[in-house]
């Protein structure tokens, strides 16, 4: 079954265009965005094992968490 | 009548040219190799265009807007940008694209029962850029690219993606013009990106897809399912779909496999297939 969170994906994709790798993100850059409470804790924490199970889309994940990944 | 005069199947993967160096020097060696033979039998074979089946990482169709097929019009594409060129380590360059060409396949779609997402404007990374710096180092071959989506799912089953192949296969054969086409297909084979498993490579079924397609044995790669793939191949093997539509394009015609490297610090199983009647 495929799980998929258009909110997570939205965010990911406009922090993704910024070009910028992070961490985690902050509350000023979910700003807007209408996200559940653990896509918004996972988001913070820059938790990419939890963003997946979420249903974010890998490639954004490793897009904008480049520096959580070990290879 | 225009003839389809080479086809190959091979990986695309930022690190194949973006970090040679951390890769065993025996598999970096073996696999460039593996490139230039391509590269060979290529300009051997004469090509007027490339005709490119390749994916989308999500640079160009976001969530809100996804096209599950979608014909590039664009008049050059970046093989790479300024920007993918830092990432990739290859000089920046544009390639031309053939947009009458594209969009005469768009029409015959329309009219034949493949209705096409197009674009006009194409970021294009290592899906073309990679394999293209080692085939057309000159950039002398206009190219025309078609986007299947193979990473954000639900996807186009493989056995649709197969009959895309083909009708581009009876397109091209259609055409009055005495145009030599090359194919070249571009992805996979197993890898897993921005997963929980980023890293993993799946050999045995990297050496499972090579024997099918050695043998022109398409069948059983249309059987896959998105969850069999996911699991076997991961979510990068999903692009296997780009090789599976090239196959449609080419009935009955055997993969060689020039070279097949499981390459743990590029993060893929790389593969280079000439295509072959």
């Amino acid at each position: 079954m495929i799980k998929t969170s258009y909110p997570l994906n939205k965010v990911l994709t406009a922090i993704a265009r910024q070009h910028a790798t992070k961490e985690r993100l902050t509350d000023d850059e979910l700003a807007g965005h209408d996200l559940s409470a653990d896509e918004r804790a996972a988001l913070k924490a820059g938790d990419i094992a939890a963003l997946y199970h979420l249903g974010a889309n890998p490639y954004l994940i490793r897009r904008v968490f480049r520096p959580r990944f070990p290879i | 009548m225009a003839e389809i005069v080479a086809a190959a199947l091979t990986s695309h993967a930022p690190l194949i040219t973006g970090k040679p160096e951390i890769a065993k020097p025996e598999q970096r060696d073996r696999l460039y190799a593996g490139f230039h033979e391509l590269r060979r039998r290529l300009a051997a074979a004469r090509p007027d265009l490339l005709v490119m089946f390749v994916n989308d990482h999500l640079q160009n169709f976001p969530y809100s807007n996804l096209p599950a097929f979608c014909v590039g019009l664009a008049a050059a594409y970046d093989a790479p940008s300024p920007g993918g060129a830092r990432l990739m380590r290859i000089p920046p360059r544009k390639i031309r694209g053939a947009p009458e060409w594209g969009m005469a396949l768009l029409e015959a779609g329309l009219a034949g029962g493949f209705d096409f997402a197009y674009s006009y404007e194409i970021e294009s990374w290592d899906e073309l850029s990679v394999p293209l710096h080692f085939l057309t180092p000159e950039g002398d071959v206009p190219v025309a690219a078609i986007y299947t989506n193979c990473g954000a799912p639900p996807l186009p089953v493989p056995r649709r993606c197969h009959a895309l192949g083909a009708f581009v296969g009876d397109f091209i054969r259609s055409r009055p013009a005495t145009e030599r086409i090359a194919l070249l297909a571009t992805g996979g084979i197993s890898h897993w990106v921005g997963t929980p498993e980023t890293g993993r490579i799946n050999p045995e079924w990297d050496h499972r897809v090579l024997d099918h397609v050695a043998r022109a044995e398409v069948e059983p790669l249309l059987r896959w399912t998105w969850a069999e793939i996911e699991r076997d191949g991961g979510n990068g093997g999903q692009e296997i779909r780009n090789w599976i539509a090239l196959l449609g394009a080419v009935p009955g015609w055997k993969g060689e496999v020039l070279a097949y490297e499981p390459v743990a610090e590029w993060i893929t199983g790389c593969a280079t297939v000439w295509v072959h009647s």
